[in-house]
């Protein structure tokens, strides 16, 4: 049975909200990275 | 602790428990009761999931161990996200279709009914034992360092829980975990103002983060890949991926908070709001650890933080080395100090060959005192043995109690007390849950009224006892601990393994997943009994063997496992 997929109600689509939290995930692993360079 | 930190801690549960019971009101059915009247906004859900999964031995020891390893633990929860988003994608839709309760229905409907019983029996045995250890390990703690009854201290945790829990069921669970990370936020922000505060004036929190870094406590991430190293970028981003898959896909008390969203649209952005939340909220506290490190720089430690252990050495034999110990520690720490001090100097005056000289030297003179440490943690081993010789569990308390100004010290408490309730909570009500939904509704057939609330309250109470005795048991055999954490990672693996099938493998029926887990967790009990292979391993062996084997039996002898399983 095909699901149907309610729209959120931020950003228009469900992958925009996808891309965020992945988004969120690398700008974090970036920044943790250069946060341990800079601090070494 | 003073009378203002009691009135505080007094306050805050008070508040908790008071606030759950008003908000938690009104459950006249079943799933009103069990589902939380379905009616959760995202924000809620999101809060929710987070307060389960933070424990407060969790809360405890994430600083302690920035203070001890560095901040390369954040790496573990690199595949949150990731499982956060794959989830929102497979399986809530799923759960939303067919309104389930608890993740296990959706394997009758997917396989059958003793492959539903099969999972449900596996999870009620390994959280049932976990969520005991929940609220003994923070009762341990507190009751060294502050002197309090063990016993009272798991009596009075487990009452206020099983108050809002018990009578309010799910909806009563949420409210109180929002009310529960307001507190933890609070205590752990305010905790982190405090401590860059304390610093001496003229370090500033780019010389403590300079400190830190010197001395190999900001590396939080490790690119290389080491199969050996258990956190690094690969291992977060794989080994993780599949532990919060098996987390928060197949464990009732996680599947529990975002199964009362209002639509599946709330459930998912409540789960997503914990992907994007949790990451960089360990890395805070992580940083606050890496915080107090820096502080003990400038102020002399002891020698082990927890006193537990010291006081037996002290009764012991080696009582006079462990003094002499203790003066070679304070004097090495005393030199550390001041090549702290030189070091942030040698900043200040931008001469980067005498700040790379500094550095060194800070180094050099922390390896030293090190090694004094690792001698006096050898007396503490010999002095007791059999025990774990860390006191990881003890640094941020410890620090907590010793350090920050009165009133701050109880709101720290209290955040401890609120990790311990939350997630004892949502355990609780997840047990109670399951043993309702997947037992009570479907052996015996009992309504959806006013009745199966009752039996939700007496099934939530009943895990809530169990717990309560579980933890004092846990308090007479200590090694016990380090066997509930293998006896949970026993199951975890089957249980993922059956999910995963019945999600991705299409050709799959009840008979085959069935025998397949079957035979799986006889061999993941095997490689426990008589291989050395690490227990973190059994997850993977176990999943791997029950989607393989399910998958086989399928291919090759689908016939006799369907006449077998009349499903």
């Amino acid at each position: 049975m095909p699901v149907t997929e309610p729209v959120p109600p931020l950003l228009g689509s469900w992958k925009r909200i996808y891309a965020v939290v992945l988004g969120e995930l690398a700008l974090c692993i970036l920044l943790f990275r250069l946060f341990s360079w800079v601090f070494s | 602790m003073s009378r203002l930190d009691w009135l505080v801690l007094g306050g805050a549960l008070l508040f908790v428990v008071l606030w759950g019971l008003y908000k938690g009101r009104g459950a006249t059915s079943g799933d009103g009761y069990i589902g939380g009247g379905r009616d959760h906004r995202w924000w809620l859900i999101g809060l929710s999931i987070i307060a389960t999964q933070t424990s407060a031995i969790t809360f405890l020891s994430t600083p302690g161990q920035a203070y001890v390893d560095g901040m390369r633990f954040v790496q573990f929860y690199l595949g949150l996200p990731l499982a956060a988003v794959v989830l929102s994608i497979t399986a809530l839709p799923l759960y939303h279709r067919l309104k389930v309760s608890t993740a296990y229905e959706i394997l009758e409907a997917r396989f059958d009914l003793k492959t539903r019983l099969l999972a449900a029996t596996l999870f009620l045995i390994q959280r049932s034992l976990a969520v005991g250890i929940t609220i003994f390990a923070p009762a341990l703690v507190l009751s060294v360092l502050l002197g309090w009854s063990l016993h009272a201290n798991i009596l009075l945790v487990g009452t206020l829980v099983m108050i809002y829990t018990v009578t309010g069921g799910t909806k009563a669970v949420a409210w109180a975990h929002s009310s529960q990370m307001l507190i933890i936020a609070c205590g752990m922000l305010l905790a982190g103002v405090m401590t860059a505060h304390r610093l001496p004036p003229h370090v500033s929190l780019a010389d403590a983060l300079h400190v830190a870094g010197g001395l190999g406590r900001l590396n939080v991430i490790d690119t290389h890949f080491d199969p050996g190293n258990r956190y690094n970028l690969w291992s977060g981003l794989i080994g993780g991926f599949f532990l919060m898959l098996s987390y928060f896909g197949t464990d009732q008390s996680q599947v529990q908070r975002y199964l009362a969203g209002s639509s599946l649209t709330q459930s998912r952005l409540g789960l997503l709001l914990n992907g994007m939340i949790k990451v960089p909220m360990q890395f805070l506290i992580l940083l606050l650890g890496a915080l107090v490190f820096v502080f003990y720089q400038f102020h002399t430690p002891p020698l082990f933080f927890n006193p537990g252990p010291v006081k037996q050495v002290m009764a012991g034999p080696d009582a006079a080395a462990f003094r002499t110990l203790e003066a070679k520690f304070a004097q090495a720490r005393a030199g550390q100090r001041q090549r702290a001090e030189s070091y942030v100097s040698a900043r200040h005056s931008g001469d980067a060959a005498a700040t790379a000289a500094a550095k060194q030297q800070l180094l050099q003179s922390h390896m030293e005192s090190e090694a004094i440490r690792r001698e006096g943690v050898a007396l503490i081993e010999k002095a007791n043995p059999g025990t774990n010789p860390s006191d990881t569990n003890y640094i941020f308390l410890a620090y907590v109690l010793s350090s920050l100004p009165v009133g701050l010290v109880g709101l720290v408490i209290a955040a401890v007390f609120s990790g311990s309730m939350s997630s004892m909570s949502g355990e609780i009500s997840a047990l109670g849950a399951t043993t309702v939904v997947d037992l009570w509704r479907r052996l015996i057939g009992g309504s959806q009224g006013t009745r199966e609330v009752w039996v939700g309250r007496i099934a939530t109470f009943a895990w809530g006892c169990f717990a309560m005795a579980f933890a004092e048991y846990a308090a007479r055999l200590g090694s016990l601990i380090e066997a509930v954490n293998i006896l949970g990672s026993l199951f975890y693996g089957t249980i993922l393994g059956i999910f995963i099938t019945a999600f991705y493998v299409k050709r799959v029926r009840g008979g085959a997943a069935f025998y397949a887990a079957l035979i799986a967790e006889v061999g993941v009990i095997a490689c426990f009994r008589f291989t050395s292979i690490s227990f973190l391993w059994y997850n993977v062996i176990g999943c791997v063997a029950v989607v393989g084997l399910a998958w086989c039996f399928s291919k090759f002898m689908p016939a006799v496992l369907d006449t077998v399983s009349p499903g």
